[in-house]
Formats: C-alpha cells, structure tokens, sequence
C-alpha cells in the first residue's frame, strides 16, 4: 500500500470554518468546512481511504474517514454522534471552527487496480469511508471495468446517501443493488442481508477488487460469500477502525498485532488481516 | 579515549551544569531511594549510586506535559493555537546501559517510522548523554539477556566506567570529544580498554544465575511470542495474576504509549495534556460503540509481551523492545514481570 | 529534588509514593521502592493520582446561594454568612459529617469546632457504620480500638484467611502482599460468595452461600472449640444454637471442609486473617465472629500472627481515633467519662458539647430529629442515600477541594486545599500514622480545611491558637495518648511513620498488638445467636448482594476528575449505562436474558431497571450489584436499609424478570 507522507498539519491541528451542515440518517451529521488559511484550502490533498484528526475546540479530537473525494468534490466530514467529543461536534453551528490534523493512513492503492471490476460492498454507516473512492471512480470511469455497489442497511431509515444513490443509479455502467434486511411499506428495493446481493448481482471474481465496509457480522458473511466465489484474499480490501489518538503511529493505541493502523492502514487487504495475529 | 580522575569529577559535573540542566541519580535521604532527578547542586549527583528508583524516560518522555494548548471564542469564532516551547538543553550523567538502551529506543521509535513527533524531538534536543557502566548489577536486573548491558556500546556523548582510580572517559560524539577537549582530559593509556574489559567481566560475573540461565530462554520465549504460539492456557495464567495497575508500562523504559486529553482551564484556554498510558488497561483499545478488541485481561497480557518482544517490534527498535532493566519485576504487584513471564513460556516448552 | 515523598490518599493501605513536582505543579508519581507497605508498588488508582491533583474541576473560590445560584464571594462574606447561620441552631440542631479522606488534623479541628465552638455532640465519618463496630469490637476484645496486626506479617505468612471482600480491587497492595505469600507456599483461603480474583488467586476457595459468613465463622469457631481467654464460656454457650450437622445445607460448604480449615488455621505458626471494614465491611455479629475465631485458634498476639481490619478509605481509621463520632471524644474517650471531658474543655477553652449525640445517618434517616443544619466535608452524593433528606434542610455546609455534585444541596460552599496542597497526617489500616508534606501552593483561593473551622470558630468566640497543622498534631499528641509520639519531627525522623501507640512507653510505635505483658487480657466478645439461613422466599428466589469494584467506589467523584481511571470507569460504564447486576449463565438462560438487556429486579420494597452482566464469577441463584455504578444502587437499597446494615453481608431477596 501507498505510505507516502503528504499530512499537511501533523502535531498541531489547523483551523477551519463549517460552512453547512446536512442533516443525514439519525445521529450522523455532515459538516462541510473549508480551512481559514486561503493556501492550505488550496492545495490540501488527500487520496481516498485516508483519514484527519479532527478537533471540536474544547472537547477533544477524534479520528475520522475522508468521505470526500480528492477531484471535484467538496470537503465534508460525515459523523456519528457517539460520545463526549462526537456530541460536542453536533453542537456546533455554520461559522464554527474546528481543527483538522492530516491527511493521514495509506489510501486506496488506485494505481495498482487500473483495468479491474471494481466492487463495493458496504453495510450501514460503512458506506461513508467508501464514498471517497466511489465518486473518485466514477471520475476516472474509463480506468476501471464493471463498478459495482452492494449496499445494505437495517432499514430504509438508515440508508446513508439516498439522494446520491438515486444518482448513482441513474448512471450507466454503474450497477447499484440497494438492500434492506426486512421490507416495510413503501420499500421498492432489494430485501435481505447485503451478502446476498452478491449472488443477485453476478459478481465478477477475475481482475476484480472488492472493497467491504461495514459491521463485523456483515463483514464476516461478505468475505466468506466472496471467498467461496473464487475471489482471492488479497484482492478484497478493508478499511479497519480503531481507538485514535495521535494519528502518527506514536501513542499505539491503534495496535492491532504488528501492524499500526493509523500508518500501516487504515486499508488492508483481507489477505493482511488475515495474518495481523489479533482479531480486528 | 581519555581519563577523568575522580577529583575532577565535580569539574565535569559544574562543566555540564553550566551549559545544560543537569540530571543524575540523586540520593532521597528519608527513604534511602535513589531517583533519576534534577540536580540544581552538581555535587547532588552520585555515580556510584544504585540503579534508580524511577525511569529517566520522563526527560524526554514527560508523565504528564502540556504539548500546546488553544483558546476559542465561541462568539468571534477566534481561534489561537499556542505551541508549547519545550526545548530545554539537558545533560543526562549516570545512565545505566539499559535506560540508554530505552532512549535509544525512543529514538528510532518516535524519530523513525512514517512521522517524527515532533514533542520528542524538542525535548529530545540539545541533550548530552553521559553512560556510566554499571560495575555492580541488581537482584532483578538481567540485561545480558537482552543484550543491552551492562557496558553500552552506543548512543552516547561520554561513557563512563570506574576503573577504581579514576573513570575511563569514552567519547561517542562531537559533543563528546569537545567537552574532553574543553576539559583538558589527559588521554588513556594503552592498557585502559584491557581494564575496562575487566570491569564489565567481573559485572556480568555478578548477575544473578537466574539472568544468565534465562539467556537462551529470551530468544525462545522471542520466537514463540512473534509467532503466536505460546498457549491461551499461558496467557490465561498469566493473567489471572494481573491487578491491571499498567505499572509494567509506566516503569519500562522503551514503553511510549501515550494518551491525549484537552482539559478546559477556568482561564478559557484548553489545554491539550499528554501522559502515559498503559495497554494493560481494558479502555486502552476501547473504541466508541462498544468494540474493544482486547477485552479479557489475558489478551492484554499477550499484547504487552508482543510488543516487547517479537521480531516485528524489533524491527522498529533495531533491537529488542525489552532492556532487561528488571523495574517491572520490582514493581508488580501480581509478581508476573518479564522474568516470570519468560519462564512460564519456557515451562511451556520444556516442562519445567 | 523534584521526586518528594509522600502517601497514596486514596484507599486505607496507605502506600507510599513520590511526586515529581516541577514550577509549582505536580507533574507525575512513582512508587516509593523503601516504603514498608508498598515496597515500589502501587495500584492502578495510586498511578494517577497526579491526575486527579491538576484537574481544573476544583471548587475555587468561596460561594453562597443567592437566589438560587451558588455565586462567588469573599472568603470573610462566607465565613460569616456561614457563622451567623450556625450560630442561630442549637448544637443539636446541626449535623457535622467528617470525611474518611480528610487529614488527622482537618478531622481533630472538625470535632473542636462542633463540641466547642458551636456546642454539638452530632459528628460522625462518613461509612463509619462497620468502621466503628469493628473498632468497638476490637477494643471489647483486646482493650485497644485498632488492628491487632500489620500488614508485613503478610508475605511471611503460611496460612491466610480472607474473609469477604474483593481484596485485589479495594486494597490492591495488600491483596498483592496476600499473592507474594501465596506464590511463596502460604496456604490461602478465600471466604466468598462471588468468585473474585483473589478467590482465584487463593488455594482455596470456600464459596458459600449468600449471607452465610456468619454461620461458616461460627462453624470455623465450634469446631476450634478452644479458649482460654475469658468469656469463652459465654461465647460457647452462643455456639449451641448452631448444629454443625446443618452447616452444609445452609452454607454450601462442608463440615469436613469446615474442619479442614479451622485445622489449618489452628495448626499454622504464622496466620494472618483479613477482612473488610467501612461501607462493605461485615456486620457486627459477623464481625464479632471472626475475631473470636482468631482468639479461638490461639493467634491474638503471636509472633507472625494478625487479624487485619482493612480500610478502603485513605483515613477512615484516624478519622475515628480523631473522635469524629457522637459517643466519643477524640482518643476514644466515652463522652461519658467526665475526666476526659473535662480535660478537653480546658484544652479547648470552653465548655463542650459532652452529651452524646447522633450521627449523621441517624439524624437523616430519622424525620423527626429536629435536624435543621449540616456542615459536610468531601462527600459522594451516590453514597449519601438521602439526598432527599439533606436537600430539605434549611442550612447545609459543604466544603471539599472537587466539585461535587452535593453542592447542588448546599447554601454555602467553602473551597479546601487538596491533600497535597497542605501538611497533614493520615492512619491506615494498620495503625501506621504518615505525614504527608505539602508539595504545592493551595490552588485558587483553597485553604486547609483546619485553618476554615478555625476561622469559622474565631467568629464564634475566641481564636484558637493553631498556626499550623503541626499544631494541631502537636496537641493531637497532648490529648491522645496513642498518638503522643506522632510529632511532625518524630514521623519525619521515621521513613514510613510511626503505628500507635506511639507514646513515651514506645516512642517508635508498636507494629503488633497484643502479646506483650502490658496489653489488656484479650477477651471473647459477646455474640448474639441465630443462624438461621439467609432470607429468600417463593416470590423472591434470587438473593442480591452489593460490593465494590476498582473504579466505581469510594471515590467516584474523584476518579471522575482523572483520565486513565475515568475512562476505565467508562469502560464497564459504557457497556452498561443503565448499571448492572451480575447473573450466573444458567440463571440468565433459565429466564431468557442476555448481556447488557434491561432486567427488571423486584424486591418487597422496590424495584430497579438495571442491565444484566452474565458472569460465572457469581453462583446460581445470587444476583450481585456493583455499589457506585451510576446512581441505580443508593435509589434501590434506600428502603432496604435494614438488609443493607448487613455490610457485604447483606441479602435482599428479589425476582428477576425479563424486560
């Protein structure tokens, strides 16, 4: 994977202004920012997969994936409230500061999969991190073979993303399968679990990467669908998460075996995972 | 190579106090215990004192630092942030070869690798080092098992051994060699390196049967433990004796995990507060939701002695994690040190 | 030297430890290697304490209540709003509750300032209910209020009893002492219901049925049926009561067990018996067991031999040995004893408060106790079960160095120096009295609690003479015999201190008593009889119990002010926000629940919604509720108060339902 260092604000975070806010699913918020200082906004640069540390002035800083995607797109942040730092976030308004540490973690190795099927698989909330690369894709569409998305929540309500979607399935030669684990009223799409889809949508298991992220149960039945498929342990990729607090491979607290999540991942194939010695 | 005659020693000491605040073991004399401190009086400094109490890590490593801090205004929406100034020269006299070892460690640790913490570095600056051989090892102490002692080979300005009349003055640096210039240090004779040959002999000589009977059993105890095959049986044993304190961590020289706070002060600023952390504490891993990797105590164990131990972290330090200072040993309170621990792995493999 | 010496404020072990002290701010601890009862270890509490030392959340300057709102004042408006409103209650009419974590000196002004200044016999320590029958039975037994043993008799014992308690979660450093024996070849039995680490740690584990200590103790002391000290008639004739045949069906332990042990109790030539004192201690009778148990079997005042009360709380035992409790002046004098009231009236300068009075909790939990006024140190309002109560008070005086929730239920609020802010001696479990010197300034406008009461006395009637805490020991040592060694220059001069009695008899302490000619005879106390099973009926099967655990304990409010101990709190917290009960797997399966699904618990008098914790480490049929975790605990027990006077012993039957 592409370790290279292009972190912008490594010790100290750097102030940016929330210039909107987006209601998403429940508790999960979307804050688009832009960074005080003119240059910085200019040339920040991040490759898809990486993640910031981000400050909430008075709280604490927390770690977060990079939904956006490094062309063409505007710089947000998509999050959960879950905790003390998360709710001070959620308490913020248009014209707040935050601070922002990063880009950080070794990305999507989008030069090392020109020419393949791209599949994505994504469970709830794990379709965020996964954002970033989707619309990068897309972007570069002629690079890449058959793009698909499998995603899936517990209910219509949980969705992330549905204008989006609706967008994205309105493009040709990006196939979307949207599931939901049981139906409800008003419910035109798939039902069933996310793994399921796979079968539904004839995944390709040749020159094909598949990138998965979502809860470890979806994670689990996804891999083994996958895997049974014919698709190799090094040719599905992962983001993991894990307790950050300095984001630079220092404090460890993102220990999983031998390998540092913040410098080492967030990305790893499964083929790595495999072998990092501690269950994620 | 030079000599520094024991009268002359206050020169050095002054010569270093002059240019650099000055640490060493000091003497506590209510408790007898000796501490890596500060010493604003040279004459403080006691060479020939036991390993100490404390682990002289906290010099570049502090317990509990402020790293920067930052005031917001809720209503201008001004931001400041406020780099702490940390750089402060220090010299270190009377380090034992293991704590030397660990800095070395933090070195590679936090210079090394993908980014260079840059807080380490500013107290790591300006920073001389002299090494004192230890002539005299302690009950716990086992370096010769994990080649960091009792004699360092590397990583410092000046290196010191008692060769009973005087000290042989090794220099490792520029700094080094300038300061036996400034001195004005006559050179060692030809039979010097023999003598301090002897010195480090009769030390390793000293250690206790266990330190030396353990030697072959670290690197065994290295190749289960990065291959992963010492048994959940261990580490359940191991475990169960675990009070969960994370002094092991605290007291260990190459042990760097860390954890951040922003604590609002009644003035309106925030500052952001580094202090050691522990990964034998259950929330250490913890993730928001309810996620913690490494919830049973015994996984925690596995963990430490992971990282202590395996090749994987060696490669980080270029060495292995563990100095074989023995503090864990004397601070445990489930008896359950790296001694201990090594030789429960080795009953693993050989019975006994 | 930046590494000062100083002792651990938190539990009753009273390790020592160094703080590194750098511009006025105290930046780090380390364990103190030649200390003689921590010897270079400390807990994971005793590891931050530096954090709780530089938190922000302090109570910084003085404030009174007005129009609803704690606002700042002066410190002289504060003192005599709060003067003049004391002044207009009789001494009954206030209650003064002393803090079991407060200094020897804060607690001694505390007692003056409530017997002489404002005339009131109503001062007692917080969790003193164990603490005091304990240190009565003590005294009863062998003439002097305090442990009969010390902690170094520990690690060279070959045989240990531990009768309840999580040893390894509430004294950690002891509990550590108890493994170094046992890993030395001591034999180590564990007396518990709930599988605790050192029930794992021990060789033996005696697990008995909920509430059953005292009929396995009474077991352990018929079969021993040995005595020569006086009253074992007495003490015999209560056993007959107890049929060692029924002992298996009521307890879940064998009588062949019983006798195993009681055996090797007998037999061993260096034993030491440990239990808990304070909020989870054992009730009197229970208690009062176990210490003629210890003098059946031949122990009180042997060479290697201890009977350990151990403290959870930093200076529960001084606090007592200060007098803060209605019935006795400071040294354990009986208000009664009008010598001993006479003396401390003419030390004091005035006439005291000489009649007994009650303690707080009584004056709470009584409705019609005339109670109009409290002056509170350093409390948790999870422990202090009736907040309603104290909220309807018309004065209430709260001081402490934390915020703290209580507060919200005070009119006035003065700031005190933390521990390390200001010089003062503190007793462990042991008997050991330690100074600890001041490391830094008071921060804000913190001032040590003494200093307060005696400026609250000066506006009362005359200045007290103190312009130290030295001098405040140094008539500590005038007035309590025990204690008369204990000058700053003496436990200066004694890395570790000095264990009373420190007088001119024995100027370096005593680490043992009992055994030398001098001491009092022992003697077997009295016991009630009746050892009948546990309560649990048709409509409650299940039998709760309530203990302690690492971070959720005595010091809530300050492991909250802290980071590591704070987020480990969170850790189980976190898990279940709602509180826990733990339940055995085949219980929760036999009833369909699950980890962290809501349980509802029903008792004859109340009911909670707490979650479920599966756990083996409790037996069938038991539910255990962890004290502290969040505040479900103090609201469910408070109509259980009779139960709950059972200490850990306590047994409240209830059903459990699925939510």
């Amino acid at each position: 994977m592409d370790i290279s260092r292009n972190a912008a604000a490594v010790s100290l975070p750097v102030p940016a202004v929330i210039t909107e806010i987006q209601e998403e699913i429940a508790d999960v918020r979307t804050y688009f920012f832009r960074f005080e200082d003119p240059e910085l906004e200019r040339t920040f640069a991040v490759r898809s997969g990486q993640f910031v540390m981000c400050t909430i002035f008075g709280a604490g800083e927390f770690a977060v994936s990079l939904p956006w995607s490094p062309e063409g797109d505007r710089r947000h942040l998509s999050v959960r409230n879950v905790g003390k730092v998360t709710s001070a976030l959620h308490a913020l308004e248009v014209g707040d500061k935050i601070g922002i540490r990063g880009p950080f973690g070794n990305g999507f190795p989008f030069d090392a999969i020109k020419g393949r099927n791209l599949i994505y698989v994504a469970g709830g909330i794990g379709l965020i991190p996964l954002r970033s690369s989707i619309v990068h894709a897309l972007l570069h569409r002629s690079d890449f073979g058959r793009i698909i998305l499998l995603y899936g929540a517990k209910s219509a309500r949980e969705l992330m993303y549905r204008p989006l979607i609706e967008e994205w399935r309105k493009r040709e030669g990006f196939e979307t399968y949207v599931t939901i684990d049981r139906s409800e009223p008003g419910w035109n799409g798939e039902v069933g679990f996310v793994h399921t889809l796979i079968e539904k949508a004839k995944v390709p298991v040749t020159d094909t990467v598949a990138f998965v992220c979502g809860p470890p149960i979806m994670f689990n039945a996804v891999i083994g669908e996958l895997s049974a498929r014919g698709l190799k342990d090094d040719c599905i990729i992962s983001t993991l998460e894990r307790h950050m607090k300095c984001g630079i491979g220092k404090c460890q607290h993102c220990a999983i075996g031998r390998t540092l999540v913040c410098t080492d991942g967030p990305v790893y194939t499964f083929k790595q995972i495999k072998t990092l010695g501690e269950t994620i | 190579m030079f000599v520094l005659s024991k009268a002359d020693v206050p020169r050095f000491l002054a010569h270093l106090a002059g240019r650099y605040e000055l640490y060493g073991p000091v003497l506590h004399p209510e408790s007898g215990d000796t501490f890596f401190d500060r010493a604003a009086d040279p004459s403080a400094v006691r060479l020939d004192a036991p390993i100490p109490t404390n682990t002289p890590k906290f010099t570049v490593f502090p317990h509990f630092e402020r790293i920067l801090s930052y005031k917001y205004d809720q209503t201008t929406k001004d931001v400041r942030i406020i780099p702490e100034e940390l750089v402060r020269p220090k010299a270190l006299v009377g380090l034992r070869s293991c704590d030397l070892k660990g800095l070395l460690c933090f070195d590679r640790f936090f210079l090394g690798q993908e980014f260079v913490d840059e807080f380490y570095r500013a107290h790591r600056r300006k920073m001389f080092l002299v090494a004192n051989t230890c002539a005299t090892p302690f009950p716990q102490c086992f370096c010769v098992c994990t080649d960091s002692g009792p004699y360092a080979a590397e990583g410092y300005d000046v290196n010191l051994t008692d060769l009973g009349d005087a000290y042989l003055f090794e220099t490792g640096s520029d700094a080094g060699r300038a300061a036996a210039g400034e001195l004005g240090l006559p050179a060692a004779g030809p039979e010097a390196s023999r003598r301090r040959d002897a010195v480090v002999d009769r030390s390793i000589a000293l250690f206790e049967p266990r330190a030396v009977e353990n030697k072959a059993w670290i690197s065994r105890a290295v190749n289960r433990l990065t291959t992963g095959f010492v048994k959940n049986e261990t580490w359940e044993y191991i475990g169960q004796q675990c009070f969960e304190c994370g002094a092991c961590s605290f007291v260990c020289p190459s042990c760097s995990c860390f954890n951040i706070e922003d604590v609002n002060r009644v003035n309106g600023t925030t500052d952001r507060i580094r202090t050691w952390d522990s990964c034998s504490f259950e929330g250490y891993a913890r993730m928001a939701g309810e996620h913690n990797p490494r919830r049973p105590v015994e996984d925690r164990r596995n963990k430490r002695f992971f990282c202590k131990l395996s090749y994987s972290q060696s490669k980080k330090y270029l060495r292995p994690g563990c100095v074989g200072c023995g503090r864990c040993v004397r601070v445990c309170p489930g008896d359950i040190g790296m001694a201990n621990v090594v030789t429960a792995i080795r009953r693993e493999i050989t019975g006994k | 030297m930046s590494y000062l010496t100083g002792v651990c404020n938190f539990c009753g072990t009273g390790c020592g430890h160094v703080l590194n002290v750098e511009a006025g701010a105290i930046r780090g601890v380390f364990p103190s290697s030649a200390h003689p009862v921590s010897r270079g270890r400390l807990c994971g509490r005793g590891w931050h304490i530096h954090e709780l030392l530089n938190t922000e959340e302090r109570i910084s300057r003085p404030l009174l209540r007005k129009n609803g709102v704690l606002s700042a004042v002066s410190w002289d408006e504060a003192l005599d709003f709060a003067a003049a409103r004391l002044a207009g209650y009789s001494g009954r009419e206030i209650g003064f509750w002393a803090s079991p974590r407060s200094s020897n000196e804060d607690v001694y002004a505390l007692v003056r300032l409530a017997r002489a200044a404002f005339r009131s016999p109503n001062i007692s320590v917080l969790s003193d209910v164990w603490y005091r029958s304990t240190a009565g039975i003590l005294r009863e037994g062998t003439g002097r209020p305090g442990a009969p043993g010390m902690i170094a008799d520990i690690r060279p014992a070959d045989f240990i009893l531990i009768v309840g308690t999580d040893l390894t979660r509430q004294n950690p450093i002891i509990a550590s002492d108890v493994h170094f024996a046992a890993r030395a070849g001591a034999n180590v039995v564990t007396l518990s219901t709930r599988v605790t680490q050192i029930a794992k740690l021990s060789g033996t584990h005696l697990q008995n049925k909920p509430g059953t200590k005292k009929i396995v103790l009474a077991a352990l002391a018929k079969v021993l049926s040995a005595g020569q000290a006086e009253g074992f008639e007495a003490f015999r004739k209560s056993l007959e009561d107890l049929r060692l045949e029924d002992v298996e069906t009521l307890t879940g332990l064998s009588l062949a067990t019983i006798r195993d042990v009681a055996g090797r109790l007998a037999a061993a030539s260096r034993a030491v018996v440990i239990f808990s004192t304070g909020i989870t201690g054992l009730n009197r009778e229970t208690t009062a067991l176990l210490f003629n148990l210890f003098l059946a079997s031949g122990k009180l005042g042997r060479e290697g031999c201890s009977l350990i009360p151990v403290t959870g709380v930093a200076n529960l035992a001084g606090a007592n040995d200060m007098g803060a409790a209605p019935d006795f002046l400071p040294g354990w004098r009986p208000v009664a004893d009008e010598s001993a009231a006479a003396a401390f009236a003419r030390c004091w300068g005035s006439e005291i408060a000489a009649g007994r009075g009650r303690s707080v909790d009584e004056l709470l939990a009584d409705a019609s106790s005339g109670l109009k006024a409290l002056v509170v140190c350093d409390h948790d309002p999870e422990i202090a079960m009736a907040a309603e109560r104290i909220r309807s008070l018309e004065f209430v005086l709260y001081l402490g160095s934390y915020l703290n929730p209580f507060m919200d239920a005070a009119h006035a609020v003065l700031p005190t120096a933390s521990y390390a802010e200001t010089d003062g001696t503190y007793t462990n479990t042991e008997r050991r009295i330690q100074l600890n010197r001041k490391k830094i300034e008071p921060r804000f406008e913190a001032r040590p609690a003494w200093k307060v009461f005696a400026d609250l006395a000066s506006r009362r009637g005359p200045a007290w003479p103190y312009r130290s805490s030295a001098d405040i020991q140094d008539e500590i040592a005038q007035m309590i015999p025990a204690y008369g060694q204990a000058t700053y220059p003496n436990l200066e001069a004694r890395f570790g201190g000095l264990q009373w009695p420190a007088d001119a008899a024995h100027p370096q302490g005593r680490p043992r008593l009992g055994g030398n000619p001098e001491d009092p005879r022992p003697r077997f106390v009295a016991v009630g009889g009746g050892f009948g099973p546990a309560a649990s009926t048709a409509d409650f099967p299940f039998r709760l119990m309530a203990g302690k655990s690492y971070y959720y304990w005595h010091l809530n409010n300050a492991m909250k002010k802290t980071f590591i101990p704070r987020r480990e709190y969170n850790a189980l917290l976190l898990l279940y926000p709602q509180g826990l009960v733990e339940i055995h797997p085949e219980d929760a399966a036999a009833l369909g629940l699950r980890d962290k699904r809501p349980v509802r618990v029903v008792s004859a008098r109340g009911m909670m919604v707490p979650q479920t914790r599966v756990t083996s480490e409790v037996p069938r049929g038991t539910v255990y509720a962890p004290y502290f975790v969040g505040a479900m605990v103090p609201d469910f027990l408070l109509p259980h108060a009779d139960a709950v006077e059972y200490g850990e012993d306590a047994v409240i039957p209830v059903r459990l339902e699925k939510v």
